[in-house]
């Protein structure tokens, strides 16, 4: 049997400090296994969202251990996290966070030329075709419509052949059609490619398109059922 | 998919940062156009200063010769040279020979006259370089004798003085002379050093007639030398050392082409380091605006950090991607201000002209634009390197939450240290590239301490706004919520305009006080006439006529010859190593005297006064203060040369002396039996407080018909001089210490405008609870009103410490604070802060609701 991708074990952070010192994570654990499929919901403030930062190192745990592609990241520098990330974990976020002074094309390179890939512009072309968006290559971000970026972020995440892909409410700033086939892009690559897929959602359709569901509540973990496989 | 990760070397590593910089900057420089113009402006100014100093200096060695009059100089005071001497002059080459002194030019009618620096030059003169002169005569025809009357020149300037056309004759001590020709140009004029008085070239046969040299008399031989052969350095020194060797008590001071004005290369070397300093701090205040435009800047970019951060991108990389934008950015401003620099000298030259004599060599510098550009990038450095620190710490986190970074958040510790270490190193290069290393640190210092103290004067400020007691009225309490608000204008609107306004103050009570003493202070005090030239064997028919003609007066008359201290304790001058404020004693000939009391405005500071029958080794007393800037104590000895003699006396006393009296002081008083018997003449002042001026019209004109001889300068007009002088170097100074002012306003309109932004934030949700435009506009104004006038308050008293601290501890002049600097400067600052923050703030007010409601 293989070693769960991630594994999170009795995770506690607080953020802020004094009065204002909220504690988001309270005893977190929780293992995925390599090409699984995994929705997180829960209301607003049960800490999903800060599970989603752990799970891709951007945010320290205060007690816990966090092991993610079987590296342990306690104790790494943040510049080392940086790295690992950047080979390891591809993000999508909710509100794209392209960068706006660069192409289509350029931003999908970003997390490639960073990597020190040899060709990096041959591969993000290859990943935009891969998004159905050849065409759009040389455009900048503002010139993109809401989907459009949203592809332009999946290319990018997806680029450094990550073995996770973790995706912060993916279709939240996009209509319904739109949003179906940005989820259905993403599945399909994940699927694709035997990536790890971890989303944060409140759209309990896409949840539901997980092969498992983590629902959270004041920063618990309620429940994990597994649920049926994910559909096409 | 192929390409895992590999490490990056770190040239490729530096590639891929200048790749993604300049494709982040493909955004334009809207936000940057201040942070340019305040780099542009400081480099500029240094640049332009520096320029300008290099082709004067430039233009002095190029001309070199001609401005010297020949490749070598040799100058005696009192003394023209022995047979031996002149024929080891004319063993080099050719020799011309001229004459210097302060006469009296007297209309043949006696009715006026005007004080003239009169220069006798021979045949041979000038032996490089043109003399122009309108109309050009032949010199026989320009200096020769005709009709009972030698021929000579003079500038407009005397032709003004005096009322007089070309052709008319005037009186020299004993002789007429017709003024032939207008003198256009003097080729040697500027190795004389200053002159108070016109011009006025004659022969010396002509000088001779006149009957003014007499034994004593205060005439300075030139005897200029044209080399048969070209030289080089190396013969040059060669010569002078020959020449030490074969006369060792000649006393003649020697000049080459290589340092032919040196009176102004010292005083041009001395300005442009001031005003670089004036320039730097202008480029220190725009290093204010520097800092808020780049965090500015980077606080737009925190999205795109984090994002590069969640792709992989480690801190380091983050920093070295916005540092390229910043130098690039920085490298713009710095262009600018080269090019702004470099064409100063040629914008110049028009300008300089009226005031120093000689051609300025236009050119480009490069090493003075070299310094400005270096100073550009330090200040850039020193300035961005926090908020570029804050911003290699933004969290990847921020793209899901909004955190923020505090802005007064210091970056991780390298940053900081690096920070303050180019802003160390700053002011060491500050302080080197200047020639007086104290008042350049003093005035390192002094801008350091203010910058500290404009920080903490800021956080006091909104302390005191956050502490003041709940006002009734609503304007006022917006305005004092306004102060101290996180976020608030006050610590950049104090700081920018702070520095500036602490400059202009600092420069206006100088000039003011300058001025003051100039034209009230120190003409009350000061005697109304020095009377030089006065021969021993008048001197007691002079002083009975005086007194007839001034019977209020008190005339005071001692003994004058001139000297040159040539050796310490034995050790030649040129080898013993002096702080600069007291240098000027060992350069070039000094008025010495000898008395058998001690002088009326000196009191005794250490030792003895020699007894009045005193005989024995010669005895000097020493003015205290120059003693001590050189080393000197009692029991030391000094070796001076007079009249091509050298006399070592021994340091019996020192002396404080009250220069500031204006009446007859002296370094060294030296015992009577020191120059028995060696001719000199004497110096006289005559103090009559009530005189009118027609008073002195009248007393001026009665001494110069009865003693030709004497020279006699009225003292207002010598201060007028200095006070034209004062005048055109407080317009240079004002002109930089102006940009020093631009820069602030720059670097206050740019922190005002961020702050409107916020502004319409508030203005519109202000405007939706019931607040009235005019409730907003005298909010506003009353909160950018008390920003000012702290600011204001701070710089009068900074400025007034500072400007005390020259005029009356550098200077040791009385020092006054003038009202109307204050009353400028509270005006200038509520001006600036209520005028450019009202500009902006009318637009946020001209905002609909709607809109920015919408996306709030």
């Amino acid at each position: 049997m293989t070693e769960p991708v991630i594994q999170l074990k009795d995770v506690s952070l607080t953020l802020g400090h004094g009065a204002s010192s909220v504690h988001v994570l309270k005893g977190v654990s929780l293992e995925v296994e390599q090409g699984e499929a995994t929705g997180i919901v829960g209301p607003s403030g049960s800490g999903k969202s800060t599970l989603l930062m752990v799970l891709a190192g951007l945010e320290r745990v205060d007690a816990g251990t966090v092991r993610i592609a079987g590296e342990l990241l306690n104790g790494r520098s943040e510049d080392q996290i940086a790295a690992f990330r950047g080979r390891n974990v591809g993000i999508v976020f909710q509100s794209f966070h392209l960068i706006p002074n660069m192409t289509a094309l350029e931003n999908v390179a970003v997390p490639l030329e960073l990597a020190g890939h040899p060709d990096p512009f041959a591969a993000a072309e290859r990943e935009l075709a891969a998004v159905g968006l050849s065409e759009r290559t040389t455009h900048y971000p503002g010139e993109l419509s809401g989907g459009e970026q949203q592809r332009v972020a999946i290319a990018r995440a997806l680029a450094p052949d990550p073995r996770i892909l973790i995706a912060d409410e993916p279709t939240g700033n996009l209509d319904q059609a739109t949003g179906r086939q940005i989820a259905d892009l993403l599945f399909a690559k994940a699927r694709e490619r035997g990536m790890t897929l971890v989303l944060v959602t409140h759209d309990p359709a896409l949840a539901h398109r997980c092969a498992r569901q983590v629902a959270m509540r004041s920063g618990r973990i309620e429940a994990a059922p597994a649920l049926a496989a994910v559909p096409a | 998919m192929t390409g895992r990760a590999t490490p990056s070397s770190n040239p490729r590593t530096f590639a891929l940062a200048l790749r993604f910089a300049l494709r982040e900057m493909r955004g334009g420089l809207s936000g940057f156009l201040i942070f340019i113009a305040c780099i542009a402006l400081g480099v500029a100014a240094i640049g332009g200063v520096n320029s300008v100093a290099r082709s004067v200096t430039a233009g002095v060695a190029e001309e070199g010769q001609s401005l010297l009059g020949g490749d070598i100089r040799f100058e005696l005071n009192q003394r023209q040279v022995t047979q031996a001497e002149r024929d080891f002059l004319v063993g080099l080459g050719t020799v011309a020979e001229s004459a210097d002194m302060r006469s009296m030019a007297r209309l043949e009618d006696g009715s006026d006259q005007a004080l003239v620096e009169a220069k006798a030059v021979d045949a041979a003169y000038p032996l490089y370089g043109e003399l122009v002169t309108e109309p050009a005569l032949p010199r026989a025809e320009l200096f020769g004798e005709k009709n009972g009357a030698f021929g000579a020149a003079a500038p407009d300037l005397l032709f003004e003085r005096l009322g007089i056309q070309p052709g008319a004759r005037i009186k020299l001590g004993t002789r007429t002379f017709e003024l032939r020709a207008r003198l256009v140009t003097e080729p040697d004029a500027a190795s004389e050093g200053f002159g108070f008085a016109p011009r006025l070239l004659l022969s010396l046969e002509g000088l001779n007639a006149s009957g003014l040299v007499q034994p004593g008399s205060l005439v300075e031989h030139a005897y200029k030398v044209r080399l048969e052969s070209r030289t080089s350095e190396a013969d040059l020194a060669r010569i002078r050392e020959q020449a030490a060797a074969a006369f060792p008590e000649a006393g003649w001071s020697i000049r080459t082409r290589l340092n032919a004005a040196p009176a102004l290369s010292a005083n041009i070397d001395r300005f442009s380091q001031f005003l670089t300093l004036v320039g730097l701090t202008a480029l220190v205040v725009g290093g204010v605006g520097v800092a808020n435009a780049v965090r500015a800047y980077l606080d737009g970019k925190r999205g795109v950090i984090a994002t590069f951060k969640s792709l992989g991108a480690s801190g380091g990389f983050v920093f070295v991607v916005y540092l390229i934008q910043i130098l690039l950015i920085a490298g713009l401003g710095i262009l600018a201000g080269l090019m702004l620099g470099a064409l100063m000298p040629f914008a110049a030259q028009a300008a300089l002209a009226s005031f120093i004599p000689v051609p300025a060599e236009t050119g480009i510098y490069p090493a003075a634009l070299a310094m400005a550009a270096l100073f550009g990038v330090l200040v850039t450095l020193a300035f961005a390197l926090l908020p570029l620190g804050r911003a290699r710490d933004v969290p990847a986190t921020a793209l899901f939450r909004e955190l923020g970074f505090e802005a007064g958040e210091l970056p991780r510790g390298p940053y900081v240290i690096a920070a303050a270490g180019i802003a160390v190193a700053l002011a060491l290069l500050a302080i080197w590239f200047s020639g007086d290393r104290r008042i350049a640190t003093i005035f390192v210092g002094a801008v350091v301490f203010a910058f500290l103290v404009l920080r903490a004067v800021g956080q006091a400020v909104q302390w005191l706004a956050r502490r003041s007691p709940r006002v009734r009225s609503v304007a006022l309490r917006l305005a004092i919520g306004n102060i101290h608000r996180p976020g608030a204008l006050t610590p950049s609107v104090v700081l920018s305009l702070g520095l500036g306004l602490t400059l202009l103050v600092t420069l206006a009570l100088i000039d003011g006080n300058l001025r003051r003493q100039i034209a009230g202070t120190l003409p009350e005090r000061a005697p109304n006439f020095f009377f030089v030239d006065v021969q021993s064997t008048e001197v007691d028919g002079f002083a009975s006529f005086v007194a007839e003609q001034a019977p209020g007066g008190k005339l005071v008359r001692v003994p004058m010859l001139r000297g040159r201290i040539v050796q310490l304790n034995g050790i030649d001058v040129q080898k013993v190593q002096v702080p600069p404020e007291g240098a000027w004693v060992l350069r070039g000939d000094r008025g010495i005297t000898y008395a058998r009391k001690l002088p009326e405005s000196s009191t005794l500071a250490a030792g003895e006064w020699w007894p009045e029958d005193y005989s024995g080794e010669p005895l000097v007393s020493f003015s205290a203060q120059e003693a001590g800037e050189i080393g000197l104590n009692i029991g030391d000895t000094v070796t001076v040369n007079v009249l091509g003699r050298d006399i070592t006396a021994r340091i019996a006393s020192l002396r404080n002396v009250e220069w500031e009296s204006m009446s007859i002081n002296f370094v060294m008083v030296f015992s009577p039996n020191t120059f028995a018997g060696a001719p000199h003449s004497w110096l006289a002042t005559l103090t009559t407080p009530d005189a009118t001026i027609a008073e002195e019209a009248r007393l001026l004109n009665a001494v110069t018909r009865s003693f030709p001889a004497v020279t006699t300068v009225r003292v207002k007009d010598a201060l007028d001089v200095v006070n034209r002088i004062v005048e055109q170097l407080g317009t240079a100074i004002r002109a930089v210490a102006s940009v020093a002012l631009v820069a602030s306003v720059l670097v206050l309109s740019g922190a005002l405008a961020a702050g409107n932004r916020a502004r319409v934030h508030d203005a519109v949700v202000l405007k939706t609870l019931g607040a009235t435009r005019r409730t907003l506009i005298a909010a506003f104004s009353l909160e950018y009103a008390l920003i000012g006038l702290a600011t204001a308050i701070f710089a009068l008293f900074a400025g007034g410490l500072a400007g005390w601290y020259v005029v009356a501890q550098v200077m040791r002049l009385p020092s006054a604070f003038l009202p109307e600097v204050a009353l400028a400067t509270v005006v200038a600052a509520l001006v600036l802060t209520v005028g450019f923050g009202l500009a902006g703030t009318w637009r946020v007010l001209g905002h609909k609701a709607a809109p920015v409601l919408r996306n709030l």
